[in-house]
């Protein structure tokens, strides 16, 4: 437990003593309070709805920036031979540092209320939707995070466990899509696999179990992913 | 040695790490008592950082066990850990931190109580000789502090075993000096495994050598018994004044005499050009040997070329090992030739290790020093393990 906390806490000083996190955020910033800039003043509509997507959108891109240099940097720069040769377990590893990345996630979540509170000034918000689709942004995100730590895993390069990590969470996002136009039956099936299909129900205000159960299965089957893909190194 | 512990502080038995590529390591097998130094030597490529890794848990072998004061690698993977300080070939460092941060996070990682770990880390830092830079951020550190900060880390915890993986490589010969020196005082309190490919390095540090090739360890004895083992011939070299055909005749007229040779004379080279053997290089590496020989030739040739008559260089060898030095002075002082100079030939470091690595009998280029006919089979006095 303290070995974790040890990692998580380290992570998180390496996030801010390197540009990763300020660029990353700045992006992310810069971004949705665009759209949102965009939005509001066009439609003027209290509603945070048409706000998500773009949210859900930028998360695409931020995430890889956040998680690609957790466990590439280490093997780039041979420190994962002092974690990997110290008492820490390969979950304590793993899961410290996706507590760090967790913390960042839930900067951004928390720094995107500021976009209904400012709208709160100009008439009612219908709070179960503004939580639950606030809760299932931090879900998809904590997803998302989960996912791009495993591509973190696979290369010793930053930019190849970004792009890997880009690649997955974009074929995660887009499954049922290509399930749609490639299989015309199967679109149900696959949209239950879609990342995105599954906040639907959270922006309609319905706290689905299913739906939280699926974000979870996704964080521990990339965990497990991840210490997996270390432990593999040990047989090389 | 070591009588004070009742199990080795490390045991590596039959480890082996197969590759696909048929390198890594086959059946290494030694162990460790506590408090020895031991020097892993081998060409590059030869398997040391792969054993190294799997002694600290960093690689699994594909078979083999690996006991850290007797605690089994496999099956107590935590435990064993915690008893080995390991400074991999680049310094894990994090760039970004500073030290002290760096070993407040290595600290944590190492499970060193709370309270603990400002006087651990105030130790580790004073030992290092980092102290004034605590706050300083590693990046800006030279590579020798670095590799300071690298061996804090890997002590900071009071190891039981000290893992070092080419502790001086890449450092300055000042730096490369302050790390043997600091390694040596680590090694008045640890037992200490470190590798390198630099010989005069493990005399000047080391109680013990292993010589690893080709992922198998080809001979295991201190460093100043394996020149001695492997000595086939009782070797002289002499200088001496007087007429250089005369001399080496009367000299093989001697019974304890198998052949004289003649390396110089009057300051104009031999015909077979032999470089004067000996004159180990003191800090300077294994490839530098040759430009050393060739200075220390060039001074005899010079002192042989003083006036006073004819000069000569011979290398007189033995029959059966046997001190022949007395018999060569009295011979000489009857006869009226001075000996000018006379020393006994030991093989040196590199010459052994050359012989252990090399397929071919040791004359061949960049083997100066080794004379063709001592080359060709290796002693088995002490523990010289054959290839294959």
């Amino acid at each position: 437990m303290n070995r974790m906390l040890a990692l998580c806490r380290k992570e998180l000083q390496l996030y801010f003593l390197s540009p990763t996190a300020y660029v990353a955020f700045a992006f992310y910033f810069l971004v949705t309070g665009l759209f949102f800039s965009l939005d509001f003043l066009s439609s003027q509509v209290v509603d945070v709805r048409p706000m998500f997507s773009n949210l859900m959108l930028i998360y695409l891109f931020t995430v890889p920036l956040l998680t690609m240099r957790l466990i590439s940097d280490e093997l780039r720069q041979g420190t994962d031979e002092l974690l990997l040769t110290s008492p820490a377990t390969l979950w304590e590893i793993v899961f410290g540092k996706y507590l760090a990345a967790m913390t960042l996630q839930f900067l951004l979540v928390a720094g995107a209320l500021l976009y209904p509170l400012i709208m709160s000034k100009y008439g009612t918000l219908d709070q179960p939707v503004l939580w639950l689709s606030y809760l299932a942004l931090f879900l998809l995100g904590s997803a998302m995070m989960a996912v791009g730590l495993f591509a973190s895993s696979l290369s010793a390069h930053q930019m190849v466990a970004g792009i890997i990590g880009f690649a997955l969470l974009l074929a995660l996002w887009l499954i049922d899509w290509l399930g749609q136009s490639v299989f015309l039956s199967g679109k149900d099936w696959f949209s239950k696999f879609s990342i995105t299909a599954r906040t639907i129900n959270f922006q309609k205000g319905v706290l689905n179990l299913s739906d939280v159960v699926f974000y979870l299965t996704l964080i521990v089957v990339f965990l497990v992913l991840s210490v997996q893909s270390l432990e593999r190194k040990r047989w090389k | 040695m070591g009588s004070e512990g009742i199990a080795n502080v490390l045991e590596v038995n039959q480890v082996s790490k197969l590759y696909e590529n048929a390198r890594g390591v086959r059946q290494i097998d030694f162990s460790m008592e506590r408090g020895e130094i031991v020097g892993f030597l081998g060409p590059n490529g030869a398997g040391k950082t792969t054993t190294m890794r799997m002694i600290t848990g960093y690689l699994n072998p594909t078979s083999g066990q690996i006991l850290v004061d007797g605690l089994s690698m496999a099956d107590h993977p935590q435990k064993a850990r915690r008893k080995i300080g390991y400074l991999p070939e680049t310094p894990p460092l994090y760039p970004e931190m500073t030290i002290v941060s760096y070993l407040k996070f290595v600290a944590d990682l190492r499970d060193i109580p709370h309270r603990e770990q400002k006087q651990r880390i105030g130790e580790a830092v004073e030992k290092l000789g980092l102290q004034g830079r605590e706050k300083q951020i590693i990046r800006s550190l030279s590579k020798g502090y670095k590799q300071r900060v690298g061996l804090a880390q890997a002590i900071l915890h009071k190891p039981d075993l000290l893992v070092l993986d080419e502790p001086t490589s890449g450092l300055d010969p000042k730096q490369i000096i302050e790390i043997r020196q600091l390694i040596r005082e680590l090694g008045e309190n640890h037992t200490v495994l470190l590798s390198t490919h630099i010989l005069p390095e493990v005399n000047a540090i080391c109680n013990r050598v292993l010589i690893i090739n080709q992922g198998q360890v080809v001979l295991d004895a201190k460093p100043d018994a394996i020149a001695h083992s492997l000595e086939q011939s009782f070797e002289v070299s002499l200088e001496v004044r007087g007429p250089s055909g005369v001399v080496a005749a009367e000299l093989e007229k001697l019974p304890g005499v198998e052949s004289v040779r003649e390396l110089a004379r009057a300051g104009t080279e031999a015909t077979d050009g032999l470089p004067v053997p000996g004159d180990e290089p003191s800090v300077s590496e294994a490839g530098a040997g040759s430009a050393d020989a060739g200075e220390a030739h060039a001074e005899a040739a010079g002192a042989a070329a003083m006036p006073g008559g004819e000069t000569v260089r011979l290398l007189v060898s033995a029959k059966d090992k046997t001190d022949i030095r007395d018999a060569l002075f009295y011979r000489l002082a009857e006869l009226r030739y001075p000996i000018l100079e006379m020393r006994k030939e030991v093989l040196s470091l590199e010459d052994v290790f050359l012989k252990l690595t090399t397929d071919e009998p040791a004359a061949g280029p960049g083997a100066e020093g080794v004379s063709a006919d001592s080359g060709a089979e290796a002693g088995d006095e002490t523990e010289v393990k054959t290839g294959e």
